[in-house]
Formats: C-alpha cells, structure tokens, sequence
C-alpha cells in the first residue's frame, strides 16, 4: 500500500510513518499543500492521509484537485476540528472518512486499512489469518471454513485485532475504537475485557487458536506465536 | 428607596428644623416688641398724669386699678429710673390671674416727688406661641404640600434620560453583537454616564469575542500536540524492550492525554452552543434521536448491569439541531449510566410535554441545580470531566427548553420541559 501522509505538523508526521511503515506500507510525507500537490502529480498513491488545515491552503482544495484529476486514491480526512461542516464538506467531496485529532495510531492504521481495502478490492476482500477468514463485505467471519457467530461489537473488535495484529492495543484504545465518544464516561474498561473473554470463547469454541496475548495491565496484543 | 424620595424626606426633615427655629426666634422677637410697646404706653400715661398733677388735680381722683401714685418726700439715687418687670395680677372682670407689665418710677413735678407704680395688661404668651405655632404649621404643610407634587413632577420629567438608560442597559446582553447608543440629553451627568456606560460596553463586548476566539482557537490547537504525544506513546509501546512495569506508566500517560483532549473538545462544544454556531434551526424528530440514543446505551447498559427501560411517544417534534439534540440525550444518558447505583436501572421516558430520565443513586453531595455549572462534580475526584451537564443546560438554554434536577427517595430526575 503506497501512502501519502499531507500534515503539516512534523512530530505527528513522523509518529505516523514510523508507525505504519512496515513491509506492507510505503509512507511518504508532504507538509504543505504545494509540496502534495507537487507529489500528486508525479506518483500515485493508494490512500491519502490529509490534514484539512494546512498553512499555505486549505486541504479541502486538495480534494477538489484529486477530484479534477479524477484519483483513486482512498481519501482519509484527519482534522483538529471535530466540526460537523467541515466533516460534511470532506465526505461530500470524495473522502472516504473522517478522523479527529488526537487519534490512536492503532485506530488510523485501521481505518486506512478499511479504505484500502475497500478502493482497492471494491469491497470484495477477505481478509486471512490462518484459519480465520473476515468477509468485510457480509461482516461474516470463519474459522476452518465454517461460519463463527459474533455479535457487532465482537466483529469490530477482531477485525481492529487482525488490522492491528503484533500491535500492543490499550483497553483505552479498544473501547474508542468500539464506543467513540461516549467510552468517556465509562470509569473502568471492564467491558473490554468482557468481550474478549466472549470474543475468545467463540474462536477457541471453533477450535480456532487463542490469538489474543494479554498484557497486564495494559492491554492486548494479537499475533501469530 | 427612591432617590427623589430620599431627597424629598430629607428637604422635609430640613424644613421641620428651620421652622421650629423660625418659631422660636418668631416668638421672642414678637414678646419683646410687644413689651417695648407695653413699655411705652405706660410711660405715655405717666406724662399724662404728670400733666394732671400740674394742673391741680387731687391725687385720689388720678388713682385708678391700674395706676397708684403716692407722694414721697425722700429718694434713692436708683427711684428715678423707670424699672419694668412681669407682674400677675387679678382681672378686673375675668377675676383670674393675668399677665401685667408693672412700670415704677418716682419723678419731681414741680416741687414735689411722686412715686408712679403703674401696670397694663400683657400680651398673653399662650396667645403668641399659639398663634406662632399655627403659622408655622400652616405654612411648613403648604409648602411640604408644594415641595412634595413638584418633586414627584419634576423627577419624572428629569430623570426620564436616567430611566431611558437603565432600561438599556437592562436589555444589554454580552453575548449579542449589538452596541448600545444613546442620545444626547440636555444634563451634563447624564451625558457623562452614558458616554461611560458605552465605552464599558464596547469594551466588555469586545473582550469578550477574544476571549471566545482564543477558547475555540486554543481547543483547536491543542489537540496536534496532543495527537504527537499520543502518537510518541504509542510508538514506545511497540519497542520491544519495555519492561513490564513500565507500561503502567504509558497507560495512565495516554489516559491522561485523552481527559485533555476531551476536556479540550467539550470546551470547545460549549463555546460553540454559546456562540449559536448551531442555530441553523431544523425540525428534528426527537423521538427517533431518544430511540437512536437508547439503541446506543442499551450494550453499554447490559455491560454494567444496569436495566434501561424505556417509553417513548413517536413522532415528537422538535425545533432543534438535530446533532445538538444527540449530544443532549446522550449527555443525560451517559450522566444516568455514570451516576448508577450498582444492578440499578435507567427509566427514560417521552412525550409531548417532556423528557424524562431516572435513575437510583447516591445523594448528591452538592444542591442538584449547581450541578448545572462547569466543573461541578458530586465527586471531585471522579473521572468524569463535569461539564455534561453543562453543556446539557446550555443546549437547553439556547434552544428554550428547560431542564430540571430533583433528587427524591433515592431517584435522580432529570427533567428535560419541551415547548
């Protein structure tokens, strides 16, 4: 997957790159609106990761210029502003999501990595992990071929795993990722734990193996022993 | 108490001192004319006696009630001076006492000295102080009489530019972006409040809008660094060398990082209702936003064992912004969630009237409407931000709903009045 990264902030910048930076991602960064487009014109790119406030323009141009040239590149918008308009702007003009800062870098690697796949495989994709199989397109998951019953939450939960496996992820991370805005008022993350334990149960129940690393105190990790 | 009030109490308060003293000094200068009067008329009468001795007449036929004359063959060096004095002495036909003016003297006629004690009848001091007293009452109620109309004529009339400004800066509201002018008025004073009251205005009103500015502008820019920190963190996570007991420290760094940025981020909604950035009014089926919140809750609930009842009447109606209207259901169900007793429940009911959500729990520690104000926590301690319900009554302020906050029997009410 090739990625641009249009931020001009270079600290985050860099937080990202190193991030998603592996075998599979090729990161490239611009920090301003003319060095993307100088970039856009010369390569293509699979997804666009774009700052909406840029010092020399605003990256809402950008997306009229990806617009006019007529791209394929995933669109994900990342913006201080949890603002509605600017959020509506951004879908309307071609961005496939929207993220607002601060975000976990787990959350974004996901996210691009939904767009990706939708872009690239126009929804048809299944993701492999072994013997687990998600169809991202009917939201239906196997393990040795046969069908996996989950709830939504414990869907979304093993597909931000395998998006993010041999990652470390937070329970804080987690619970963003499966409640948003409102994990704010949830005081302990005993809930997460609640549906690994269930999440965990039905893959082993399967005769699936227990990918899910517990790291006290912390989090989890999901990886292939 | 009104000014013109005070002033009219005082002025009458004023003019009570200066009458009784206007009486006093009334009655002192009229008792001594009166004497000086008396004085003189006795003396008149003495020379006209005088002139009848002259003439001959015998003594006895000048005597009289009021006239003694005796004839004395030795005098004092002190007997020919006239001396006055008060006297009392019987009335001839009222047979009482009376006041009399008393007059001796002894003078040579011709050869002989006679001693003259003569007395008239005195001006009654009743009589004077009555008659002063009268007077002056008469005249301090006319003139209180006077003093009071004009003053209640008067000050309608000249504090009608006060009265024009304090109603304008009644009306003033900060928050809207209308300047006060006054006009011109012929007092000087109140040209002068009103040339300040204007400046102060401007003022407040422009920092005001800085400071707004720099509370949207410095919630904005905090969440990039914000996001690098995070990010940093993250990346330390992946390093294989932590050891085991370091990640704690990461943990409750990130969670820390996350209060911030929501704190930043709820600040920054509550500049935003304040500022009415969502005034684009809309009519949004609040039935179906309760419901969507409902659905949302119901996991939530289910993991924290509590039961969330609910009862709602479609197709209520509402002119509100339909995301304002989310943020303000979810904020009272999260509220509800947080605030639980354990194995609790969640009641939310709908109608026409009102939204209603219940739940069992705590007292609060403080009274229920300060609940209301930013940062205000029935546990200080806690891990909840304290502005949901702020922002809940903000919402509620700009979209003129009220809200209401009763804690009866062991229940938390929260009442949410529709139009």
């Amino acid at each position: 997957m090739k990625l641009l990264v249009i931020e001009d902030e270079k600290a985050l910048a860099d937080n990202i790159r190193s991030y998603l930076s592996t075998n599979e991602v090729i990161c490239e960064v611009a920090q301003n609106y003319q060095e993307a487009v100088a970039k856009l014109n010369v390569y293509s790119y699979d997804v666009i990761l774009l700052d909406i406030m840029l010092p020399d323009g605003n990256g809402l141009d950008i997306l009229h210029y990806l617009k006019e040239e007529q791209s394929e590149a995933g669109i994900l918008i990342i913006s201080a502003k949890n603002s509605l308009d600017d959020r509506v702007a951004g879908l309307e003009l071609g961005a496939d999501d929207y993220l607002t800062k601060p975000f976990h870098l787990s959350e974004l690697n996901a996210r691009l990595k939904a767009i990706y796949r939708r872009r690239k495989f126009q929804g048809f994709t299944e993701i492999k992990f072994n013997e687990i199989a998600v169809d991202t397109n009917n939201h239906e998951v196997s393990i040795h071929d046969k069908q996996l019953e989950l709830t939504v939450k414990e869907y979304e939960l093993l597909l931000f795993f395998i998006s993010n496996k041999n990652r470390v992820l937070t329970k804080q991370t987690i619970a963003e990722h499966l409640w948003g805005d409102n994990v704010d008022f949830l005081d302990s993350f005993d809930f997460v734990y609640q549906h690994i334990k269930n999440l965990r149960k039905k893959i082993t129940a399967a005769d699936g193996q227990d990918y899910i690393k517990t790291i006290y105190g912390l989090g989890y990790k999901f990886h292939n022993n | 108490m009104r000014l013109i009030t005070k002033a009219t109490l005082l002025y009458l308060f004023i003019m009570s001192l200066v009458f009784s003293l206007g009486g006093i000094v009334t009655y002192n200068m009229v008792m001594k004319a009166v004497a000086k009067e008396t004085d003189y008329s006795l003396a008149q009468n003495m020379y006209l006696l005088e002139d009848a001795i002259r003439e001959g007449k015998p003594l006895d036929a000048l005597q009289s009630s009021k006239t003694r004359i005796t004839k004395v063959s030795t005098i004092q060096a002190n007997d020919t001076v006239y001396h006055f004095s008060d006297t009392l002495a019987m009335h001839p036909y009222w047979k009482r006492l009376e006041p009399y003016r008393k007059m001796t003297i002894t003078r040579k006629v011709d050869t002989a000295y006679y001693r003259f004690s003569m007395i008239d009848i005195f001006l009654e001091t009743d009589d004077v102080s009555k008659g002063v007293i009268s007077v002056m009452t008469r005249l301090f109620f006319g003139l209180g009489l006077i003093l009071l109309l004009a003053s209640f004529l008067i000050s309608s009339w000249l504090f009608q530019p006060f009265q024009r400004t304090l109603q304008k800066i009644k009306s003033f509201n900060l928050k809207e972006n209308n300047t006060i002018t006054f006009e011109d008025t012929s007092t000087k004073e109140f040209n002068q409040l009103n040339g300040f009251i204007s400046q102060m205005t401007e003022k407040a009103q422009r920092d005001y809008v800085s400071l707004k500015e720099f509370s949207e502008n410095a919630a904005h820019e905090m969440q990039t660094p914000i996001a690098v920190a995070k990010g940093k963190l993250e990346l330390l996570l992946e390093d294989d060398n932590l050891q085991e007991s370091q990640l704690p420290l990461i943990q409750s760094a990130q969670a820390a990082l996350s209060k911030l940025s929501r704190l930043g981020q709820s600040l920054s909604l509550l500049t935003k209702i304040e500022n009415n950035e969502f005034t684009v009014k809309e009519t949004t089926n609040f039935s179906e936003v309760v419901e969507q919140s409902v659905i949302t809750f119901q996991d939530i609930c289910e993991l924290k064992g509590l039961a969330l009842k609910s009862n709602i009447e479609k197709n209520v109606l509402l002119s509100i912004n339909a995301s304002v209207a989310d943020i303000l259901v979810s904020n009272l169900l999260k509220n509800a969630v947080r605030y639980n007793s354990t194995d609790g429940w969640v009641n939310i009911s709908l109608n026409k009237k009102q939204l209603v959500i219940e739940n069992p729990g705590h007292p609060p520690n403080v009274p229920t409407n300060q609940l209301f104000e930013r940062f205000r926590k029935s546990n200080q301690s806690g891990a909840s931000l304290g502005l949901g319900l702020a922002i809940v009554k903000k919402i509620c302020e700009v979209n003129q709903l009220k809200v209401d906050y009763v804690y009866t029997e062991g229940v938390h009410r929260l009442i949410v009045k529709l139009p």
